[in-house]
Protein backbone atom coordinates (compact mmCIF):
# COMPACT_ATOMS: atom_id res chain seq x y z
CA UNK A 1 0.00 0.00 0.00
CA UNK A 2 1.29 3.46 -0.90
CA UNK A 3 2.15 5.68 2.02
CA UNK A 4 0.09 8.88 2.45
CA UNK A 5 2.21 12.03 2.12
CA UNK A 6 0.80 13.33 5.42
CA UNK A 7 2.03 10.29 7.34
CA UNK A 8 5.39 11.97 7.95
CA UNK A 9 3.60 14.63 10.00
CA UNK A 10 2.25 12.17 12.59
CA UNK A 11 5.30 12.21 14.90
CA UNK A 12 5.58 16.00 14.67
CA UNK A 13 1.88 16.39 15.48
CA UNK A 14 1.98 14.08 18.50
CA UNK A 15 5.21 15.60 19.83
CA UNK A 16 3.92 19.17 19.22
CA UNK A 17 6.72 19.98 16.80
CA UNK A 18 4.56 21.19 13.87
CA UNK A 19 3.98 24.84 13.01
CA UNK A 20 0.43 26.13 13.62
CA UNK A 21 -0.28 26.03 9.87
CA UNK A 22 0.98 22.45 9.43
CA UNK A 23 -0.92 21.40 12.52
CA UNK A 24 -4.20 22.72 11.06
CA UNK A 25 -3.47 21.13 7.68
CA UNK A 26 -2.77 17.79 9.27
CA UNK A 27 -5.84 17.99 11.52
CA UNK A 28 -8.13 18.64 8.58
CA UNK A 29 -6.41 15.82 6.73
CA UNK A 30 -6.93 13.14 9.36
CA UNK A 31 -10.63 14.02 9.54
CA UNK A 32 -10.71 12.93 5.89
CA UNK A 33 -8.10 10.15 5.76
CA UNK A 34 -9.02 6.94 7.62
CA UNK A 35 -5.54 5.45 7.01
CA UNK A 36 -3.77 8.41 8.63
CA UNK A 37 -6.19 8.48 11.56
CA UNK A 38 -5.66 4.78 12.17
CA UNK A 39 -1.89 5.29 12.10
CA UNK A 40 -2.23 8.37 14.32
CA UNK A 41 -4.13 6.40 16.97
CA UNK A 42 -1.62 3.55 16.91
CA UNK A 43 1.38 5.91 17.06
CA UNK A 44 -0.29 7.90 19.85
CA UNK A 45 -0.66 4.73 21.91
CA UNK A 46 2.99 3.78 21.32
CA UNK A 47 4.38 7.24 22.14
CA UNK A 48 2.13 7.50 25.19
CA UNK A 49 3.44 4.18 26.47
CA UNK A 50 7.06 5.18 25.80
CA UNK A 51 6.56 8.49 27.61
CA UNK A 52 4.97 6.82 30.63
CA UNK A 53 7.22 3.75 30.77
CA UNK A 54 10.67 4.71 29.44
CA UNK A 55 12.25 2.07 31.69
CA UNK A 56 11.15 -0.72 29.33
CA UNK A 57 13.15 0.82 26.52
CA UNK A 58 16.54 2.27 27.19
CA UNK A 59 19.67 0.47 28.17
CA UNK A 60 21.68 2.08 30.99
CA UNK A 61 24.33 2.92 28.40
CA UNK A 62 21.96 5.01 26.28
CA UNK A 63 20.31 6.65 29.32
CA UNK A 64 23.72 7.71 30.61
CA UNK A 65 24.50 9.33 27.29
CA UNK A 66 21.66 11.86 27.52
CA UNK A 67 23.39 15.22 27.00
CA UNK A 68 23.21 17.85 29.69
CA UNK A 69 21.45 20.31 27.35
CA UNK A 70 18.69 17.83 26.52
CA UNK A 71 18.22 16.90 30.19
CA UNK A 72 18.13 20.57 31.18
CA UNK A 73 15.57 21.29 28.45
CA UNK A 74 13.34 18.49 29.70
CA UNK A 75 13.71 19.51 33.35
CA UNK A 76 12.95 23.16 32.56
CA UNK A 77 9.95 22.21 30.43
CA UNK A 78 8.64 20.13 33.32
CA UNK A 79 8.90 23.03 35.80
CA UNK A 80 8.20 26.15 33.71
CA UNK A 81 5.73 26.82 30.95
CA UNK A 82 6.65 28.65 27.73
CA UNK A 83 5.46 32.05 29.05
CA UNK A 84 7.61 31.79 32.20
CA UNK A 85 10.66 30.72 30.19
CA UNK A 86 10.17 33.63 27.78
CA UNK A 87 9.92 36.11 30.68
CA UNK A 88 13.12 34.72 32.22
CA UNK A 89 14.85 35.00 28.84
CA UNK A 90 13.82 38.65 28.39
CA UNK A 91 14.99 39.57 31.92
CA UNK A 92 18.35 37.87 31.26
CA UNK A 93 18.76 39.79 27.99
CA UNK A 94 18.03 43.13 29.68
CA UNK A 95 20.54 42.28 32.45
CA UNK A 96 23.15 41.35 29.84
CA UNK A 97 22.51 44.57 27.88
CA UNK A 98 23.01 46.67 31.04
CA UNK A 99 26.32 44.91 31.77
CA UNK A 100 27.51 45.39 28.18
CA UNK A 101 26.50 49.09 28.28
CA UNK A 102 28.16 49.86 31.63
CA UNK A 103 31.42 47.86 31.66
CA UNK A 104 33.15 49.36 28.58
CA UNK A 105 32.36 52.91 29.83
CA UNK A 106 34.13 52.27 33.11
CA UNK A 107 37.19 51.06 31.24
CA UNK A 108 37.10 54.03 28.86
CA UNK A 109 37.54 56.46 31.76
CA UNK A 110 41.18 55.41 32.05
CA UNK A 111 43.40 56.89 29.31
CA UNK A 112 45.86 54.59 27.61
CA UNK A 113 49.09 55.58 25.97
CA UNK A 114 52.09 53.81 24.55
CA UNK A 115 55.57 54.25 25.90
CA UNK A 116 57.42 51.97 23.58
CA UNK A 117 56.37 49.35 21.10
CA UNK A 118 55.97 46.84 23.90
CA UNK A 119 55.06 48.96 26.92
CA UNK A 120 51.63 50.46 27.58
CA UNK A 121 50.62 52.28 30.74
CA UNK A 122 47.15 53.33 31.86
CA UNK A 123 47.02 56.36 34.17
CA UNK A 124 47.02 60.18 34.23
CA UNK A 125 49.38 62.16 32.06
CA UNK A 126 52.03 64.79 32.96
CA UNK A 127 51.90 68.23 31.32
CA UNK A 128 55.27 69.48 30.15
CA UNK A 129 55.84 73.26 30.54
CA UNK A 130 59.28 74.07 29.10
CA UNK A 131 60.87 73.61 26.65
CA UNK A 132 58.02 72.70 24.29
CA UNK A 133 58.93 74.95 21.36
CA UNK A 134 62.13 75.51 19.41
CA UNK A 135 64.81 77.31 21.47
CA UNK A 136 67.34 79.97 20.49
CA UNK A 137 69.88 78.41 22.78
CA UNK A 138 70.35 75.25 24.80
CA UNK A 139 67.75 75.33 27.61
CA UNK A 140 69.18 75.68 31.11
CA UNK A 141 66.22 74.00 32.86
CA UNK A 142 63.31 71.64 32.19
CA UNK A 143 59.92 72.15 33.88
CA UNK A 144 56.63 70.27 34.09
CA UNK A 145 53.36 70.43 36.01
CA UNK A 146 53.44 68.98 39.53
CA UNK A 147 51.21 65.96 40.18
CA UNK A 148 51.17 65.83 44.02
CA UNK A 149 53.25 65.12 47.11
CA UNK A 150 55.57 62.13 47.49
CA UNK A 151 55.97 61.74 43.75
CA UNK A 152 59.36 61.12 42.22
CA UNK A 153 59.94 62.21 38.63
CA UNK A 154 62.30 60.70 36.16
CA UNK A 155 63.32 62.98 33.30
CA UNK A 156 64.97 61.64 30.16
CA UNK A 157 66.48 63.70 27.35
CA UNK A 158 67.07 62.09 23.99
CA UNK A 159 69.04 62.93 20.95
CA UNK A 160 69.08 59.94 18.62
CA UNK A 161 69.52 57.93 21.80
CA UNK A 162 69.28 58.60 25.52
CA UNK A 163 71.47 61.63 26.30
CA UNK A 164 70.82 62.08 29.97
CA UNK A 165 68.49 60.76 32.68
CA UNK A 166 67.93 61.87 36.27
CA UNK A 167 65.33 61.73 39.07
CA UNK A 168 63.95 64.49 41.32
CA UNK A 169 61.06 65.16 43.70
CA UNK A 170 60.66 68.67 42.27
CA UNK A 171 58.80 69.59 39.11
CA UNK A 172 61.88 71.26 37.68
CA UNK A 173 65.43 70.27 36.94
CA UNK A 174 68.46 72.39 36.04
CA UNK A 175 70.55 70.98 33.26
CA UNK A 176 74.15 70.27 34.42
CA UNK A 177 76.90 71.98 32.44
CA UNK A 178 78.35 68.67 31.21
CA UNK A 179 75.01 67.76 29.62
CA UNK A 180 74.57 71.28 28.25
CA UNK A 181 77.94 70.90 26.57
CA UNK A 182 76.70 67.79 24.72
CA UNK A 183 73.74 69.67 23.21
CA UNK A 184 74.65 71.56 20.08
CA UNK A 185 72.77 74.19 18.03
CA UNK A 186 70.98 72.90 14.91
CA UNK A 187 70.09 69.56 16.51
CA UNK A 188 66.70 68.21 17.50
CA UNK A 189 66.11 66.84 20.99
CA UNK A 190 63.17 65.31 22.82
CA UNK A 191 62.33 64.83 26.46
CA UNK A 192 59.88 62.92 28.59
CA UNK A 193 58.93 62.71 32.27
CA UNK A 194 57.68 59.66 34.18
CA UNK A 195 56.17 59.88 37.66
CA UNK A 196 56.55 57.17 40.31
CA UNK A 197 54.52 56.68 43.48
CA UNK A 198 55.99 56.13 47.00
CA UNK A 199 56.05 52.37 46.37
CA UNK A 200 58.05 52.87 43.17
CA UNK A 201 55.17 52.08 40.83
CA UNK A 202 54.76 54.08 37.64
CA UNK A 203 51.72 56.34 38.00
CA UNK A 204 51.97 58.79 35.09
CA UNK A 205 53.91 59.46 31.93
CA UNK A 206 54.18 62.60 29.80
CA UNK A 207 54.16 62.67 26.04
CA UNK A 208 57.52 62.88 24.34
CA UNK A 209 58.05 66.48 23.23
CA UNK A 210 60.55 67.52 20.56
CA UNK A 211 62.39 70.85 20.32
CA UNK A 212 65.08 72.28 18.05
CA UNK A 213 68.07 74.26 19.31
CA UNK A 214 68.26 76.87 16.56
CA UNK A 215 71.60 77.27 14.80
CA UNK A 216 73.43 80.52 15.70
CA UNK B 1 -32.20 30.61 -4.30
CA UNK B 2 -34.06 28.51 -1.73
CA UNK B 3 -32.28 25.58 -0.08
CA UNK B 4 -33.45 22.21 -1.33
CA UNK B 5 -35.02 20.04 1.41
CA UNK B 6 -32.41 17.53 2.62
CA UNK B 7 -32.51 14.05 1.14
CA UNK B 8 -33.80 11.93 4.06
CA UNK B 9 -31.80 8.85 3.09
CA UNK B 10 -28.61 10.81 2.69
CA UNK B 11 -29.11 12.52 6.03
CA UNK B 12 -29.49 9.14 7.73
CA UNK B 13 -26.33 7.89 6.06
CA UNK B 14 -24.37 11.00 7.08
CA UNK B 15 -25.52 10.74 10.70
CA UNK B 16 -24.61 7.05 10.80
CA UNK B 17 -21.17 7.89 9.36
CA UNK B 18 -20.84 10.69 11.87
CA UNK B 19 -21.42 8.42 14.83
CA UNK B 20 -19.40 5.46 13.58
CA UNK B 21 -16.50 7.10 11.81
CA UNK B 22 -16.19 10.63 13.16
CA UNK B 23 -16.96 10.20 16.84
CA UNK B 24 -13.50 8.67 17.60
CA UNK B 25 -11.80 11.35 15.46
CA UNK B 26 -13.63 14.18 17.23
CA UNK B 27 -12.81 12.59 20.60
CA UNK B 28 -9.13 12.32 19.67
CA UNK B 29 -8.99 15.94 18.50
CA UNK B 30 -10.77 17.25 21.61
CA UNK B 31 -8.57 15.25 24.00
CA UNK B 32 -5.44 16.46 22.22
CA UNK B 33 -6.59 20.09 22.40
CA UNK B 34 -7.84 20.37 25.98
CA UNK B 35 -6.17 17.42 27.68
CA UNK B 36 -7.64 13.94 28.11
CA UNK B 37 -7.92 14.36 31.87
CA UNK B 38 -10.21 17.35 31.36
CA UNK B 39 -13.66 16.40 32.68
CA UNK B 40 -15.32 18.53 29.98
CA UNK B 41 -14.06 16.24 27.19
CA UNK B 42 -17.14 14.02 26.90
CA UNK B 43 -19.56 16.95 27.10
CA UNK B 44 -17.66 18.82 24.43
CA UNK B 45 -17.65 15.80 22.09
CA UNK B 46 -21.43 15.38 22.61
CA UNK B 47 -22.04 19.07 21.88
CA UNK B 48 -20.01 18.87 18.67
CA UNK B 49 -21.87 15.75 17.53
CA UNK B 50 -25.24 17.40 18.24
CA UNK B 51 -24.19 20.53 16.37
CA UNK B 52 -23.06 18.55 13.32
CA UNK B 53 -26.23 16.44 13.37
CA UNK B 54 -28.40 19.54 13.55
CA UNK B 55 -26.57 21.05 10.59
CA UNK B 56 -26.95 17.87 8.56
CA UNK B 57 -30.66 17.47 9.44
CA UNK B 58 -31.50 21.08 8.62
CA UNK B 59 -29.79 20.83 5.27
CA UNK B 60 -27.00 23.30 6.12
CA UNK B 61 -24.45 20.69 5.08
CA UNK B 62 -24.97 20.50 1.34
CA UNK B 63 -21.97 18.39 0.42
CA UNK B 64 -19.98 21.32 -0.97
CA UNK B 65 -17.02 20.15 1.09
CA UNK B 66 -16.38 16.64 2.36
CA UNK B 67 -18.22 15.59 5.50
CA UNK B 68 -14.77 15.23 7.13
CA UNK B 69 -13.87 18.88 6.47
CA UNK B 70 -17.33 19.99 7.65
CA UNK B 71 -16.95 18.05 10.92
CA UNK B 72 -13.37 19.30 11.32
CA UNK B 73 -14.49 22.94 10.96
CA UNK B 74 -17.27 22.63 13.55
CA UNK B 75 -14.94 20.74 15.92
CA UNK B 76 -12.17 23.37 15.65
CA UNK B 77 -14.58 26.27 16.17
CA UNK B 78 -16.14 24.67 19.21
CA UNK B 79 -12.70 23.97 20.73
CA UNK B 80 -11.66 27.60 20.17
CA UNK B 81 -14.92 28.81 21.79
CA UNK B 82 -14.38 26.48 24.74
CA UNK B 83 -10.82 27.75 25.29
CA UNK B 84 -12.06 31.38 25.06
CA UNK B 85 -14.78 30.70 27.64
CA UNK B 86 -12.28 29.06 29.96
CA UNK B 87 -9.78 31.87 29.44
CA UNK B 88 -12.36 34.38 30.63
CA UNK B 89 -13.28 32.28 33.64
CA UNK B 90 -9.93 30.83 34.61
CA UNK B 91 -7.68 33.59 33.26
CA UNK B 92 -5.49 30.86 31.82
CA UNK B 93 -6.56 28.58 29.01
CA UNK B 94 -5.93 24.89 29.49
CA UNK B 95 -2.52 24.07 28.11
CA UNK B 96 -2.57 21.40 25.42
CA UNK B 97 -0.98 18.18 26.53
CA UNK B 98 2.74 18.00 25.74
CA UNK B 99 2.12 14.49 24.47
CA UNK B 100 -0.72 11.98 24.79
CA UNK B 101 -2.18 12.05 28.24
CA UNK B 102 -0.62 9.92 30.98
CA UNK B 103 -4.00 9.07 32.49
CA UNK B 104 -5.05 5.80 31.07
CA UNK B 105 -8.55 4.38 30.86
CA UNK B 106 -8.95 0.67 31.51
CA UNK B 107 -9.02 -0.11 27.81
CA UNK B 108 -6.02 2.09 27.17
CA UNK B 109 -4.23 0.49 30.10
CA UNK B 110 -4.69 -2.94 28.58
CA UNK B 111 -3.41 -1.67 25.26
CA UNK B 112 -0.52 0.07 26.95
CA UNK B 113 0.46 -3.18 28.70
CA UNK B 114 0.38 -4.88 25.33
CA UNK B 115 2.68 -2.18 23.90
CA UNK B 116 5.03 -2.45 26.89
CA UNK B 117 5.31 -6.21 26.36
CA UNK B 118 5.99 -5.63 22.67
CA UNK B 119 8.60 -2.98 23.41
CA UNK B 120 10.34 -5.39 25.78
CA UNK B 121 10.62 -7.97 22.99
CA UNK B 122 12.43 -5.58 20.62
CA UNK B 123 16.16 -5.88 20.04
CA UNK B 124 18.27 -3.28 21.93
CA UNK B 125 19.09 -1.35 18.73
CA UNK B 126 15.36 -0.68 18.13
CA UNK B 127 14.67 0.11 21.78
CA UNK B 128 17.54 2.61 21.94
CA UNK B 129 16.40 4.34 18.75
CA UNK B 130 12.79 4.61 20.01
CA UNK B 131 13.95 5.88 23.43
CA UNK B 132 16.09 8.65 21.98
CA UNK B 133 13.63 9.60 19.25
CA UNK B 134 10.33 9.52 21.14
CA UNK B 135 11.26 9.81 24.82
CA UNK B 136 14.18 12.23 24.51
CA UNK B 137 12.55 13.87 21.45
CA UNK B 138 15.89 14.16 19.68
CA UNK B 139 15.94 14.78 15.93
CA UNK B 140 16.92 11.95 13.61
CA UNK B 141 20.32 13.61 13.12
CA UNK B 142 20.90 13.83 16.87
CA UNK B 143 19.90 10.21 17.37
CA UNK B 144 22.23 9.26 14.51
CA UNK B 145 25.14 11.10 16.14
CA UNK B 146 24.43 9.46 19.49
CA UNK B 147 24.21 5.94 18.09
CA UNK B 148 26.97 6.56 15.53
CA UNK B 149 24.81 5.55 12.58
CA UNK B 150 23.38 7.49 9.63
CA UNK B 151 20.08 9.46 9.91
CA UNK B 152 18.69 7.18 7.21
CA UNK B 153 19.49 4.18 9.39
CA UNK B 154 17.67 5.86 12.30
CA UNK B 155 14.54 6.20 10.13
CA UNK B 156 14.83 2.56 9.16
CA UNK B 157 15.18 1.46 12.79
CA UNK B 158 12.25 3.58 14.00
CA UNK B 159 9.96 2.61 11.11
CA UNK B 160 10.75 -1.07 11.41
CA UNK B 161 10.25 -0.97 15.18
CA UNK B 162 6.85 0.70 14.68
CA UNK B 163 5.92 -1.98 12.16
CA UNK B 164 6.82 -4.73 14.63
CA UNK B 165 4.90 -2.99 17.41
CA UNK B 166 1.76 -2.56 15.30
CA UNK B 167 1.90 -6.23 14.42
CA UNK B 168 2.17 -7.18 18.11
CA UNK B 169 -0.67 -4.84 19.12
CA UNK B 170 -3.04 -6.29 16.52
CA UNK B 171 -2.55 -9.87 17.67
Amino acid sequence: MRKCKFEDMIDGYLLNKLSERDKELFEEHYFNCPACFEELQARSLIINTIKNHPEVLASEEVRAKVPLAARLKRELAAVFNVRQLATAGIISLIFLAVIIAVVPKRQALLPGFTLTDTETVRGSSITLISPVIDMNQVPSFFEWKKLGENVEYQISIFNHELLWKTTTKENRVVLPDEVKAKMVPGERYSWQVKAFGPDGSLIAVSSRVQFLVSPK
Amino acid sequence: MRDKPPDKLRVEEDIKELMVRYRPIITFRVRKAIGAQNTDCDDLVSEILSQVMENISSGKFRGESSLGTFVYTITSRRIIDYIREKTRVMKFAPEPEPFPDPQETLEQKEMSEKVQAALGKLKPKYRNALYLYYYQELSREEVAARLRISPRKVSELVNYALKLLRKEIKT
